[in-house]
C-alpha cells in the first residue's frame, strides 16, 4: 500500500500530508488535521453533516477522496470565525436559537454561507433549496431558515 | 474501503490506454456514486483513473446545425445554471434541479450519471426524449451511440474497458418546442419511483414535427417510448394521441417492487405521469 503526498489548502492554510488514495477528505480533515468541526453521519452523501466548501461550493467530504481535491480551496466550519469573532451567520444561528444538539450546524452554516455568498438576499424558497442537502433532527428547520434570513439582512 | 491505486491521466488517450492495460481499473468521475460503491465493498478496483485531470471534458457548447454539446465531466450544477441549456434544452436543467441536493450536484457529473446506468437516474429519460447521442472514446476510436442503445441492464452498459463517455450531443429542436420532466419521489429529490420526460416540437401550423418520451424507474434500464414519434409526428395533437402514448408507455414498463414502491404502483403511475408530461410539454410549446 502506497501513500501519496498531497497539498491541501484548508481555511487558507497549506498542509502537506501523505494519504492513502482511499481516504476521504472527511477522514483526513478529522484524523490528520484534527478539524473535528466537520462531522460524520451517514457517510453516504445523504445527511450533510460532513459538508465543507470546495472553492466556495458545498460538497460532501464523505464522498470526496482527499487525493481528488487537487489544489481546491477547502473551507471548514473552523475557517469561518476571524480572530475569535464569530461569522455573522454563526451569530445569527445563536441569536435565532437555530442550534440544539449542534451536530448538523457546521454543515448547515457552510451551506448557508455558500448560498449567501452567491445570493445575498435569498427568498425563503431559495433558502430551503440551498439548505436541502442538510438534515436536522432537532430544530424543525424554521429557526434555521429565520437565522439565514437574519444573517442576510 | 479496500486499498486501490490512483492515477491521474493527462489526456483521453493516456486514460484509455491505462484502463486497457489494467483490467480491474475503474474511471473516477465525480465519485459520488463510485465512492458509495467502494465503501460498501460492492466494487474492488485495482486502480481509480481520475478523468477530471484531463483538460476539455467539461464544456457546454451550442452550434445552430449540430445542436448542444455537453462534456462528460460537466457537473449537474453546470447543467442547472448554463444559459445555453436554459435557452435550448431547459428540460435538462429541470432534470438537474431534481437530482438530490446542491452538495451532490456540485460533485456529480452528467457522464457519471449516465455511465452509472442506474435505472432511476434523472438525466437519462430527458436525454432519451431529446434524442441525444453519446460519444464513447477509446484509443484510436470514437463511436457515437444513441443513448437508448447504451443501457443493457441494471447498472450495466455497453462501455468497454478503456472506453470513456467523453461527450453528449443533443440535436437541435424545432423553434417551437418544449419539454417536461416529471419525477415521482417520496421525499423531494430522493430516488425516482417513476421519471417521465417528454419533448414535443411543432411547425408554424401547430403540426407536431418532433416527439420524444423517455422513462426512468420502470424497468432494468431507462426506456425510449418509440411509439411517441410514430403516433404524434404529422398530427395535430389531441387527447386521444396522448392517451395512446401513455398506454404504450405503460405496456412497455416492467418495473420491480422494492422499498420505494410496488411494481403495480409504478405501472399505474407511468400511465398517469406520461399523460401529464405530454400535456405539460404541449401547453408550454403552444404557449398555453
Ligand atoms: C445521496 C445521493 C443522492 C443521489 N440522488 C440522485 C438523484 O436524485 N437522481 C439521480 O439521477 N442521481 C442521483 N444520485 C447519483 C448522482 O447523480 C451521481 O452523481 C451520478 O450517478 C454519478 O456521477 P459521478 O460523476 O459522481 O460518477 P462516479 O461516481 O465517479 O462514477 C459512477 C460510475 O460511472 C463510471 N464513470 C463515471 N464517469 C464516466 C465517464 N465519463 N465515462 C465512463 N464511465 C464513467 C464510473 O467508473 C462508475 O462506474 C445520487 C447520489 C447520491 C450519493
Ligand atoms: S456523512 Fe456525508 S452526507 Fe452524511
Ligand atoms: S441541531 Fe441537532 S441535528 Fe440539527
Amino acid at each position: 500500500m502506497v501513500k501519496q503526498e498531497i497539498q491541501l489548502d484548508v481555511n487558507g492554510k497549506s498542509y502537506s500530508i501523505s494519504v492513502f488514495p482511499q481516504e476521504t477528505l472527511l477522514e483526513v480533515l478529522r484524523e490528520n488535521l484534527g478539524l473535528i468541526g466537520t462531522k460524520e453521519g451517514c457517510s453516504e452523501g445523504e445527511c450533510g453533516v460532513c459538508t465543507v466548501l470546495l472553492d466556495g461550493l458545498p460538497v460532501r467530504s464523505c464522498l470526496l477522496l482527499a487525493v481528488d481535491v487537487r489544489g481546491g480551496k477547502i473551507t471548514t466550519i473552523e475557517g469561518l470565525s476571524e480572530k475569535g469573532v464569530l461569522h455573522p451567520i454563526q451569530k445569527a444561528f445563536i441569536e435565532h436559537g437555530a442550534i440544539q444538539c449542534g451536530f448538523c450546524t457546521p454543515g448547515m452554516i457552510l451551506s448557508a454561507k455558500a448560498l449567501l455568498d452567491g445570493n445575498p438576499f435569498p427568498s425563503e424558497e431559495e433558502i430551503r433549496i440551498g439548505l436541502s442537502g442538510n438534515l436536522c433532527r432537532c430544530t424543525g428547520y424554521i429557526k434555521i431558515f429565520k437565522a439565514v434570513q437574519g444573517a442576510a439582512l | 474501503m479496500r486499498y486501490f491505486e490512483y492515477f491521474e491521466p493527462k489526456s483521453v488517450g493516456e486514460a484509455c490506454q491505462f484502463l486497457n492495460e489494467h483490467e480491474e481499473a475503474k474511471i473516477l468521475g465525480g465519485g459520488v456514486s463510485l465512492v458509495v460503491l467502494l465503501k460498501n465493498g460492492l466494487i474492488t478496483p485495482s486502480h481509480l483513473v481520475n478523468i477530471k485531470t484531463i483538460p476539455g471534458l467539461a464544456r457546454i457548447e451550442w452550434d445552430d446545425r449540430e445542436g448542444l454539446t455537453i462534456g462528460g465531466l460537466n457537473h449537474h450544477r453546470d447543467i442547472l445554471l448554463s444559459p445555453l441549456i436554459q435557452r435550448h434544452c431547459p428540460i435538462l436543467a429541470e432534470a438537474a434541479s431534481k437530482i438530490a441536493t446542491p452538495p451532490i450536484r456540485n460533485l456529480g457529473t452528467i457522464g457519471g450519471n449516465v455511465a452509472h446506468a442506474e435505472p432511476s437516474a434523472d438525466f437519462p429519460p430527458a436525454l432519451i426524449a431529446l434524442n441525444a447521442s453519446l460519444m464513447l472514446t477509446s484509443p484510436g476510436r470514437e463511436r457515437k451511440v444513441p443513448i437508448e442503445e447504451f443501457f443493457t441492464d441494471y447498472y450495466e452498459n455497453i462501455l468497454g474497458q478503456g472506453e470513456i463517455l467523453t461527450r453528449i450531443d443533443v440535436p437541435p429542436l424545432p423553434p417551437r418546442s418544449a419539454g417536461t420532466y416529471i419525477k415521482l419521489d417520496k421525499i423531494t429529490n430522493s430516488i425516482a419511483i417513476v421519471g417521465v420526460a417528454s419533448v414535443i416540437g411543432f411547425d408554424e401550423k401547430g403540426i407536431c414535427i418532433y416527439a420524444g418520451v423517455g422513462l426512468g424507474g420502470v424497468a432494468s434500464t431507462p426506456l425510449n417510448v418509440k411509439g411517441a414519434k410514430d403516433i404524434l409526428v404529422g398530427e395535430k395533437i389531441t387527447e386521444t394521441h396522448i392517451d395512446k402514448i401513455a398506454k404504450e408507455a405503460q405496456a412497455m414498463a416492467n418495473p420491480i417492487t422494492n422499498v420505494h414502491a410496488s411494481a403495480e404502483y409504478r405501472k399505474e403511475m407511468v400511465y398517469v405521469l406520461t399523460r401529464r408530461a405530454l400535456q405539460g410539454s404541449l401547453d408550454k410549446a403552444l404557449g398555453r
